[in-house]
């Protein structure tokens, strides 16, 4: 009896493989592999398929889904990835991963923001900034080099160093400083910590509320997605006790800007559809919905941020570019690795 | 099956001395990850040990219950617990909360609270959702044990925690051993949890090394590592084990439970709902209230059809990993000291992060893909896509791989506690090859596969990382779907799938129990 409930089994489990290997390539469909989170994707795309009748089929994961790309070749279903930073965008077209990508509407963006073979587009912008106490901090302007400052000692807070966001912005330092002043301005800052970097962008301000952290390095539109969190309304509270300052440059540059973007997959089986999806999230109506329901810079100029958005200031962005960035990646890791940023201050 | 570990030790062993993270982070990856490994240890063993001695040894008001519930802690899975834990306990959760509204304080430097996020901390969560393996390996080995040595103890007259220090704690060694062994294993595993807390662990600097420098190389030569440390811990068991089949008599009796009345019986009673008020209690109470705060129509449709997804992944699953650790347990039997080498090296798997065990299986299954695409284009013109990496095969494939030890071990030892002469019987009355394996070793291993498949089952539910990256295309996990939602701080909106996880296991940790109950009679 037992091994008749087993092959029973079994079966069944055969029949849910066949189930789950659908077929991908039919016209209609456009796969998405995703590093956003679904929440913010999801009714982007839902609004693509309402206009387009082209349906979509997504996997969200936060990492890896470059490597899944590369090791599926040339039978890989995916035809869209988006991604949250710049990293991984010249990170495809290094590794062969894109093709170009065709429609006209790439051009709504300024050339700056995308590759200059086309292979992959921002869509849109945000800036890594300071998240400042209200209630005890004074200064209403800062520069980067200020929170190496001693006077910050025990007050800074921010996210792990290896993470996309922070290499950005240590990778942006060594484009403008040079990798001597950037590892000397990295250690300072390491050693101006409250406690070793964890958890995302949020734990940041969540801290400031706590009066564990007086000063935050968060992405802008976390202060948004905070103050209009009706899921968790708590975080409102974190956002509340927080206030944003554009950080500058001692030499006048201004603050650093890191992309979310897309690329067309080398092997993608739905190319025509990809374009239309790409078209369709550089629209003005995809780039409002960038701007109003997770409070980002556009990457199509004529689209302004949310009045939200623009509550906090007048964002000047720094002059070091993304493919600028990209290429300081590599560096900006080994200072982070080197200077064991992760382990939190050492003196 | 060895195949993820072969190929990164060719990658680890081709990618040339290992420069940046492995260099600076390993010293620190290395004490942080030894000392999580050794605290949790510690403190899920001692807390097993105790719990399965008042259920095993005494009587008192609930015991029959809490024989059960305090396995329930197992289904929690540790990036869950980290996650409540840090709920409860953060500054905005309700203890802080309402320390501040009692003392009229405003900010945490105003007041001492302990940090959640931190390595005690860690240490704490850890320990609570791991005790469980402690505990059922104490418990099997106590109900296996004779009870004459306590009897005689206390015959000398010595009281309860006189036999417990004198007898119960000696002689439980190696099923202490082996719980704490698969509790450090699970903490070499994880990597949502430390990465919640911040810890520098080996998993999470391998992961960083593969995802944020892009070093694949970098990322194997430190899972090899990783695997040299976890081949330490089962080299480790496998000893307790052997010293756990000394000291286990044959009679199968159990000791006598002593009747505890009064203030030992108030207090074994409040021990056990203690422990699993804090480990159980709280988290379960904390998602029923998030859960509960969010449940609409939505909420619930959005969960059933991962739920769905999830059952039928870990019973497909189940199965297949079953019957690979069947055949395991079997061959492991041979005196080939290849085939005994084969095993060990197979059953690492548990070993290994599932991230690393996917990142070492991504890169074979897409070649195996293209090989099998060019075969087919070569003699029929028509290539059938990735069957393998972009397939349910792939998931069981891992799956398999991550859990034939858990199904592999409670096999083997099955089998060892059957010994040889049900084998015997059925081939002098002339069973041979399959009649054999199907008249008497299925059914004398019934129980044991039915663990073992329990035990797999409830993994594979909770397991996320490998998951994560090998899952087709519109696949989703209830796993997936918190790690979804929680990863953009909405662990509100997580609450009804991560309770979907926990209750989901639950059921079969309550049927095993109950089963394993009643086959000691």
């Amino acid at each position: 009896m037992l091994h008749a409930r087993l092959v029973g089994t079994l079966a069944s489990a055969a029949l849910l493989a066949g189930l789950t290997v659908p077929a991908f390539a039919q016209s209609g469909e456009v796969n998405v592999y995703s590093y956003r989170e679904p929440g913010l994707i999801q009714p982007l795309l839902d609004v693509f398929t309402a206009e387009t009748g082209i349906k979509t089929n997504v996997l969200y994961a936060g990492d890896g889904l470059l490597e899944r790309v590369e090791s599926e070749g040339e039978f890989s279903p995916v035809d869209v990835v988006l991604t949250v930073d710049i990293g991984n965008l010249t990170g495809a077209k290094d590794k062969g991963l894109s093709q170009p990508i065709t429609t006209a509407a790439i051009e709504r963006v300024p050339a700056e923001l995308r590759d200059t073979d086309s292979d992959w587009v921002a869509l849109s912008l945000r800036a890594r900034v300071f998240y400042v106490s209200k209630d005890r901090v004074d200064a209403t302007a800062l520069t980067y080099e200020d929170i190496a400052k001693p006077e910050w000692k025990g007050r800074l807070c921010t996210r792990a160093g290896d993470h996309a966001y922070n290499i950005g912005l240590i990778a942006s330092r060594i484009e403008l400083w040079g990798l001597d002043k950037t590892r000397e301005w990295l250690t300072a800052v390491r050693d101006n910590l409250a406690y070793p970097p964890t958890g995302g962008d949020r734990e940041g301000p969540k801290n400031i509320l706590a009066g564990t952290c007086d000063l935050s390095i968060t992405n802008t539109y976390y202060m948004g997605v905070m103050l209009n969190n009706e899921a968790e309304p708590e975080q409102k509270d974190w956002a509340n006790s927080a206030r944003i300052i554009y950080p500058t440059s001692e030499d006048g540059d201004g603050t650093q800007v890191n992309a979310a973007g897309a690329f067309i997959a080398k092997y993608a089986p739905n190319v025509e559809n990809a374009n239309k999806l790409i078209e369709f999230l550089l629209s003005d109506e995809a780039q409002r919905l960038y701007a109003d329901a997770n409070y980002e810079f556009p990457a199509v100029p004529s689209v302004s941020p949310s009045e939200l958005t623009l509550s906090w200031g007048q964002l000047v962005p720094s002059k070091v570019s993304l493919v600028e960035i990209a290429a300081h990646r590599a560096e900006a890791a080994a200072l982070v690795d080197e200077l064991q940023f992760n382990a939190g201050a050492q003196n | 099956m060895g195949l993820p570990i072969l190929w990164l030790a060719a990658a680890a062993f081709t990618a040339g001395p290992g420069g940046g993270l492995a260099a600076s982070m390993l010293p620190i990856a290395l004490r942080d990850t030894g000392a999580l490994m050794a605290c949790v240890g510690l403190l899920a063993g001692v807390i097993g040990l105790v719990a399965a001695w008042l259920v095993t040894h005494h009587d008192f008001p609930g015991r029959a219950w809490f024989e059960w519930l305090l396995m329930l802690p197992l289904a929690i899975p540790t990036y869950l617990a980290a996650y409540c834990f840090t709920e409860l306990l953060d500054f905005t959760g309700p203890a802080q909360t309402l320390l501040r509204t009692i003392t009229g304080a405003a900010t945490a430097k105003d007041y001492w609270f302990p940090q959640i996020r931190s390595f005690p901390g860690a240490v704490l969560v850890f320990s609570l959702v791991l005790y469980p393996y402690a505990y059922a390996a104490c418990r099997a080995f106590f109900l296996m044990q004779s009870g004459t040595a306590h009897a005689a103890a206390r015959t000398l007259g010595a009281g309860g925690w006189r036999t417990f220090l004198a007898i119960t704690l000696p002689v439980s060694r190696p099923a202490l051993v082996v719980g704490a062994t698969l509790a450090m294993m699970e903490v070499v595993n994880d990597l949502g949890a430390v990465q919640y807390f911040g810890i520098n662990s080996l998993t999470a600097i391998i992961y960083s090394t593969w995802i944020n420098r892009s070093n694949f190389g970098g990322a194997a030569q430190l899972a090899v590592t990783i695997v040299l440390v976890i081949a330490v811990l089962i080299l480790a068991e496998r000893a307790a084990r052997r010293a756990e089949a000394r000291t286990g008599a044959r009679e199968s009796r159990g000791a006598a439970r002593v009747g505890l009345t009064g203030g030992h019986a108030i207090l074994a009673t409040a021990a056990c709902s203690g422990l699993l008020l804090v480990a159980f209690g709280l988290p379960i109470g904390q998602l029923l209230y998030l859960a509960s705060r969010q449940l609409t129509v939505a909420s619930v449709s959005m969960t059933t059809g991962p739920l769905l997804t999830t059952l039928g992944l870990a019973l497909a699953g189940a199965i297949v990993t079953v019957t690979v650790g069947l055949f395991a347990a079997h061959r492991g039997r041979s005196r080939s000291v290849a085939a005994r080498g084969a095993i060990r090296i197979a059953t690492l798997g548990y070993a290994i992060p599932g991230t690393v065990l996917a990142l070492g299986l991504l890169q074979p299954l897409g070649i195996a893909d293209r090989w099998i695409n060019g075969v087919t284009r070569w003699a029929f013109d028509w290539t059938p896509g990735l069957v393998l990496s972009g397939s349910v095969a792939a998931l069981l494939y891992v799956y398999a791989i991550r859990f034939l030890a858990v199904s592999h071990s409670t096999l083997h030892e099955a089998m060892d506690r059957r010994g040889p002469s049900m084998l015997d019987a059925g081939r002098v009355l002339g069973s041979r090859g399959l009649d054999l394996f199907v008249r008497v070793d299925l059914p004398t291993l019934a129980p044991a596969l039915a663990a073992a498949a329990t035990l797999v089952f409830v993994e594979i539910i909770k397991e996320l990382p490998a998951t994560l990256l090998l899952r087709p295309l519109g696949v989703e996990t209830l796993a997936t779907l918190v790690y979804a939602k929680a990863n953009t701080a909405l662990f509100a909106e997580a609450a009804l799938p991560a309770l979907a996880i926990v209750l989901a296991g639950i059921v079969p940790v309550i049927l095993a129990t109950q089963l394993g109950a009643r086959r000691k009679v």
